[in-house]
């Protein structure tokens, strides 16, 4: 029976396209979290990553160990230069902090926008497909993570937490944003005020973000450090993104972009620190105006 | 059961597969070149040749399965590998017949079963703009350099299991 063979396959055809578009459909529209069954894969396949990655991991611990022990005695010498210069760092940073939280009571303000809680987290898989820039982190709801948590290392911010499974979370990388999240950002000038921009973008072919929606009048210049404002609701501030490399006028030639080198590399991840920010973010401040 | 310890190792290149990308030296991961490692798949290829009779298709579920496991696991787009895993599976199972079931044969299934579906995953994801790439920049820095990479894995990956899914195919008929 050839034609009753050729109808069934035709409606297994239709039937798998229609199931296509509708999971595509669900899976890609701006989910608040992902589905229960979504998070429990997630978590089992992070687990079993887990296992796997903690051999593999000592044994690479293991081989730097070792090649840095060879520098020890030169780190050793051009530490201890510095460390002189530090003690005098350290005082003078201790008496603003504290001059700071004075000020800051007598203002009756108690968080800035500034502090957070870190939650330290390592890297155990990159997504294995190149077009999507994220990566798996062993870190979920269960540790205090969630949604839209700015992640960052030790050099400076690499992503945003994309979706957070119980105990595993995935982490969109800096080089996979787009218009659709946006980082409020401040460019941080001498002996002048910082300038306002937002970070808009990444630039696949040179490898860096595009900081929009700068004032025509403000003078940026190459070697300017870019850092977050914290006025987006999300994220602290003062978190450290990168450099400005290129200033240009954007295309209708009302404000300027400018191309912004991150501190972090974004290739190299191991440790990452997930961003609980302090102050309340926009999403769950309670609404208080226009709805008495 | 020997579909049990099969699934488990399906598994086991699906976990690898992720952390592939952090143990391969980044020089060669992260360069303009967009390597995709297909591992599941080309086991499934292996099975669909070697361990499916004519009127079974366990390669194909497998390929559902798997490929819906790597849509929740590393992309977050539901829908788009397996249905490309399934479809293609589909069609190696078919094109089976026509070639005989050596080394070379094969690695001509494997070749192009894994550019019909990274092809499918292009054409998906340019839709739901997931990547703007142009088809030149896609052949040239994403397929040409997935299709090798995948080659070298289905190399290694040849000997190790065709004896072993020969056998339990075996017991596929029996039962």
């Amino acid at each position: 029976m050839p034609s009753l063979f050729r109808r069934k396959r035709l409606m297994v055809v239709l039937i798998g396209f229609i199931v296509l578009v509708a999971l595509i459909g669900y899976s890609i529209r701006d989910r608040d979290a992902l589905s229960t069954p979504e998070k429990f894969l997630q978590d089992t396949v992070g687990w079993m990553q887990t296992i796997f990655q903690k051999p593999v991991s000592f044994v690479d611990t293991t081989v730097e160990n070792v090649q840095d022990m060879f520098a020890v005695y030169e780190q050793n010498k051009v530490l201890k230069a510095r460390l002189s210069e530090y003690k005098g760092v350290i005082e003078g940073n201790q008496r603003l902090k504290s001059e700071n939280q004075e000020l800051r009571e007598t203002l009756d303000k108690s968080d800035a926008l500034s502090d957070y809680s870190p939650i330290q987290a390592t890297v155990i898989a990159r997504s294995s497909d190149r077009w999507f820039k994220q990566m798996t982190i062993n870190k979920g709801e269960e540790q205090g993570v969630e949604k839209d948590m700015a992640v960052m290392t030790s050099d400076g911010l690499i992503g945003k937490v994309k979706s957070a499974g119980a105990f595993h979370s995935t982490v969109q990388l800096l080089s996979g944003f787009d218009r659709s999240n946006k980082i409020s950002s401040w460019i941080v000038r001498e002996d002048q005020d910082e300038a306002f921009g937002l970070i808009e973008g990444y630039d696949d072919e040179s490898g860096r973000l595009l900081l929009e929606g700068i004032k025509l009048d403000e003078v940026v210049e190459k070697g300017d450090t870019v850092i977050s404002s914290g006025l987006g609701g999300v994220f602290p501030s003062d978190l450290r993104i990168g450099t400005v490399e290129e200033v240009v006028n954007d295309q209708f030639g009302l404000t300027k972009t400018a191309y912004v080198e991150p501190f972090a590399d974004l290739f190299d991840i191991n440790h990452v620190i997930v961003v609980d920010r302090a102050a309340e973010s926009i999403d769950n401040a309670p609404v208080t105006e226009g709805e008495e | 059961m020997k579909r049990y310890v099969i699934a488990l190792f399906c598994l086991f290149l699906l976990v690898m597969q992720g952390m592939a990308m952090g143990w391969l030296p980044s020089s060669l991961v992260y360069s303009n070149v967009l390597i995709t490692p297909h591992w599941v798949l080309v086991f499934i290829f292996l099975m669909a040749i070697f361990y499916d009779r004519d009127n079974t298709y366990v390669a194909v579920w497998f390929g559902l399965v798997f490929g819906l496991l790597t849509d929740v696991v590393y992309t977050g787009v539901l829908g788009v590998y397996m249905v490309s895993y399934a479809l293609v599976a589909y069609i190696i199972h078919g094109m089976n017949r026509w070639l005989h079931s050596t080394f070379f044969g094969a690695s001509v299934l494997t070749i192009v079963g894994v550019a019909l579906a990274d092809t499918s995953l292009y054409i998906i994801y340019s839709f739901v703009q997931v990547t703007d790439m142009t088809w030149a920049n896609y052949a040239v820095l994403r397929l040409l350099p997935t299709l090798a990479a995948n080659m070298i894995f289905f190399i290694i990956l040849y000997p190790l299991v065709r004896a072993r899914l020969a056998r339990w195919s075996e017991e596929l008929t029996n039962s």
